[in-house]
């Protein structure tokens, strides 16, 4: 006999992978292109997540409108990110790089203490359930993480399909050969960038549907989404989609038999475990 | 000889307030290091209100022409949210800005190693707003000093409260009612979690889940399936603000349903907030608090503390634009203006000054009766050697109910403003 209600944490553990996933896709991309760990990548999303309040809630436009305005606004920062703070430290040293962007963290959170206040704010949507008999599953979630998937399909066709994805992949393997066979890698590396800033605005929208939003939130995402990445492989896309479903399970199914927080300690357990058999993560090669 | 005599007496007493006002200027200002979150996640979720009505406290003060002649000179630090800010800034305040004594401080998580910390160094505190138990249980602090209600009595007053109504208001004998009791994991959610557990087993009530999580956990589902399992008629928890909202919104989505939510201070703290996040389904939240002073029949306290609280309340409004005034805001404002009006005074009058020692003394002196704050209670300090030593021994919470934006006391009886609404109307979102 099934115990339903530890059926019901599987499966919301299934959702919450789905949630980190998308949240690892943007950065690991990044990552395996550039060569360049994004620190403040939740910080885009805190970004996003106000401009989807801003453009909603403040000015009312419509909810999917605002979506993909908030998409394409935070591309574009993740653009400017790469334009005018990692371009010029890119031959730098890889803990220079880690602390620039550190440093657009603690700017980032500044900048939307002031601007937007210390207040916690949200869209005041409530999306109905999914009623499955006893079991209970929020729709928010189940969008995300159809998203997610969604985004990882296309992503994956994108750089399988296309001459451009071609070439990003080309850059991610060797980024002092391609330059000779014609590639350009300073752009190769903008669009890369819009595409990981894309994917941070596409996570802030279907994040800001379960969350408030605060100058602080990244802190809530940052650190585990991270996490994620690294057990996976960093910069290896499939590693970290997998990585992220493990991970929930961990959350969910530990924290559903024990107290909560020992499911993220049987997470972390699990990723220390693996830092040792595995140091270059689930599907990430050996250097 | 007259004209002569008057003129004498004119220059004197001229001579007399010169000297006086000389003096006046001449006395040095009170150096107080004020902590509090004005930035991260404590901030809005009452630290900031907090905050703003210590200020407006201590402008009062200064308005008036300080204390005893001495101007207070406030220093405002932000402790960010973070315990590890929160220490570093109370250290520089004491070592180097040479402030005289520390105030404030919102969170319980910040306040446990900084009390310890200032005692050691043999420098005074006067915790404002920050509940934790902990803070004084066993410590055998000597310099530290909060007039704030503590979190034993967080949970001991939902639980009586509960314990008189379960049964006329939800028929369920207290002994068969189901209780789950769920609190972020610092020194403040466990506090009142352990208050909550003692209190309901000690009236015969079943705690059927109790459980503690991070307040910056990002996914609390699978607390909401145990509770689903658990099938709480009542839940009690204790929270900051993002956490509470996370709960509200995935207990809905998951089918949560339950007679009576009480929650315990800080998020809960924040009506507008949760009004705004979650309409009418915030309708019927009870909450556990000092009271919020507005609250309060005037006539039921010392002659000119409802004007004193009106005029706290008038100020807020103008400094922030809220409409609602936040318990957090009198307890910023009250507990300061304790120290301020009755504290420090007697300290410069009767002991000479304000160093730790004399601000200690004076302290262990204060006698206020019941009526005598903006908030209600009374404020005597449990002596040295006691096991709360520094903590009121006058304090009091009481329980809120949260109807269409409006807050309203329930318990204690005596003070009551309406009947509480027990269980959830039928057709409330998370009725059962």
């Amino acid at each position: 006999m099934i115990d339903i209600f530890l059926l019901e944490a599987i499966l919301n553990g299934i959702l919450l992978g789905g949630v980190l996933a998308l949240l690892a896709l943007g950065l690991n991309i990044v990552f395996g292109v550039i060569d360049v760990v994004w620190i403040c990548y939740a910080e885009l999303i805190m970004f996003g997540m106000y401009g989807n309040y801003v453009l909603h809630k403040d000015l009312g436009w419509p909810l999917l409108l605002a979506f993909a305005v908030c998409v394409v606004v935070v591309a574009v920062l993740g653009v400017l990110l790469h334009w005018l703070v990692i371009r010029p430290v890119l031959g730098g040293a890889p803990i220079n790089q880690l602390l620039v962007t550190g440093g657009v963290l603690t700017f980032m959170q500044a900048l939307a203490t002031l601007v937007f206040g210390i207040e916690f704010r949200n869209l005041g949507i409530s999306m109905p359930s999914l009623e499955l008999g006893e079991i209970f599953l929020s729709q928010s979630r189940i969008w995300a993480c159809g998203v997610s998937l969604v985004a990882v399909a296309l992503l994956w066709l994108f750089l399988k399909k296309t001459y451009l994805g071609t070439a990003i992949r080309a850059i991610s393997q060797d980024r002092e050969i391609m330059p000779l066979m014609g590639v350009k890698p300073g752009r190769i590396y903008l669009i890369t960038s819009a595409i990981g800033g894309g994917l941070a605005g596409l996570a802030a929208c279907l994040l800001v549907l379960q969350y408030d939003v605060h100058p602080a939130i990244g802190l809530t995402f940052g650190p585990i989404t991270f996490m994620v990445c690294v057990m996976g492989g960093l910069g290896n896309l499939l590693g970290g989609f997998l990585a992220a479903f493990i991970f929930a399970q961990f959350i969910q199914v530990g924290g559903f038999y024990f107290e909560l927080e020992w499911g993220y300690v049987f997470a972390f357990c699990f990723f220390i475990a693996m830092m040792f058999w595995r140091p270059q993560g689930l599907l990430g090669k050996r250097a | 000889m007259r004209k002569m005599h008057s003129a004498f007496a004119a220059l004197a007493a001229f001579a007399g307030l010169a000297l006086g006002s000389t003096a006046a200027l001449a006395a040095d200002p009170i150096k107080i290091g004020v902590i509090y979150d004005y930035t991260g996640a404590f901030a809005g979720g009452g630290s900031k209100a907090a905050a703003v009505a210590t200020k407006i406290a201590i402008d009062m003060i200064n308005e008036k022409g300080g204390v005893e002649g001495h101007m207070i000179e406030a220093i405002y630090a932000d402790a960010q949210s973070k315990a590890e800010v929160a220490i570093n800034e109370a250290t520089r305040l004491l070592d180097q800005e040479n402030v005289d004594l520390i105030m404030g401080v919102y969170s319980s998580g910040h306040c446990v190693p900084m009390a310890q910390k200032v005692d050691a160094a043999k420098r005074f505190m006067w915790a404002n707003v920050c509940v934790s138990s902990a803070v004084f249980k066993g410590k055998n602090l000597r310099y530290v000093f909060r007039a704030q209600v503590h979190s034993d009595q967080f949970g001991w007053a939902s639980c009586t409260f509960l314990n008189e109504r379960s049964k006329e208001k939800l028929g369920i004998e207290p002994k068969d009612l189901r209780v789950a009791i769920i609190h972020e994991d610092g020194p403040y959610g466990s506090g009142v979690a352990s208050g909550n557990e003692e209190t309901c087993k000690g009236y015969g009530m079943d705690v059927v889940l109790k459980e503690g999580y991070s307040a910056k956990a990002p996914d609390l589902s699978s607390m909401v399936t145990k509770l689903r399992r658990a099938r709480p008629d009542v839940i009690l928890h204790t929270g900051y603000n993002p956490d509470i909202t996370l709960f509200l919104r995935q207990s809905k989505e998951q089918g949560l349903r339950w007679k009576a939510l009480i929650g315990h201070g800080a998020g809960y703290g924040q009506i507008d907030k949760l009004s705004e996040a979650f309409g009418a389904d915030a309708n019927y939240i009870f909450n556990v608090d000092p009271v919020a002073a507005q609250l309060l029949d005037p006539a039921t306290l010392a002659p000119g503390l409802g004007d004193l609280t009106a005029e706290m309340v008038k100020r807020y409004k103008a400094e922030t634009g809220a409409q609602e005034v936040p318990p957090h805001t009198s307890m910023g404002f009250n507990q300061s203006w304790i120290f301020f009006t009755d504290v420090l005074p007697r300290a410069i009058k009767t002991y000479g000054g304000y160093d730790p020692e004399a601000l200690r003394k004076a302290a262990l002196d204060t006698d206020i009766p019941v009526g005598g704050t903006i908030q209600g209670y009374g404020v005597k300090f449990f002596p040295e050697g006691h096991e709360m030593s520094g903590q009121n021994e006058r304090s009091s919470p009481v329980v809120m109910q949260y109807i269409d934006g409006k807050t309203n006391i329930v318990w204690p009886t005596a003070i009551k403003t309406i009947e509480p609404v027990l269980p959830l109307p039928e057709g409330h979102a998370y009725a059962k």
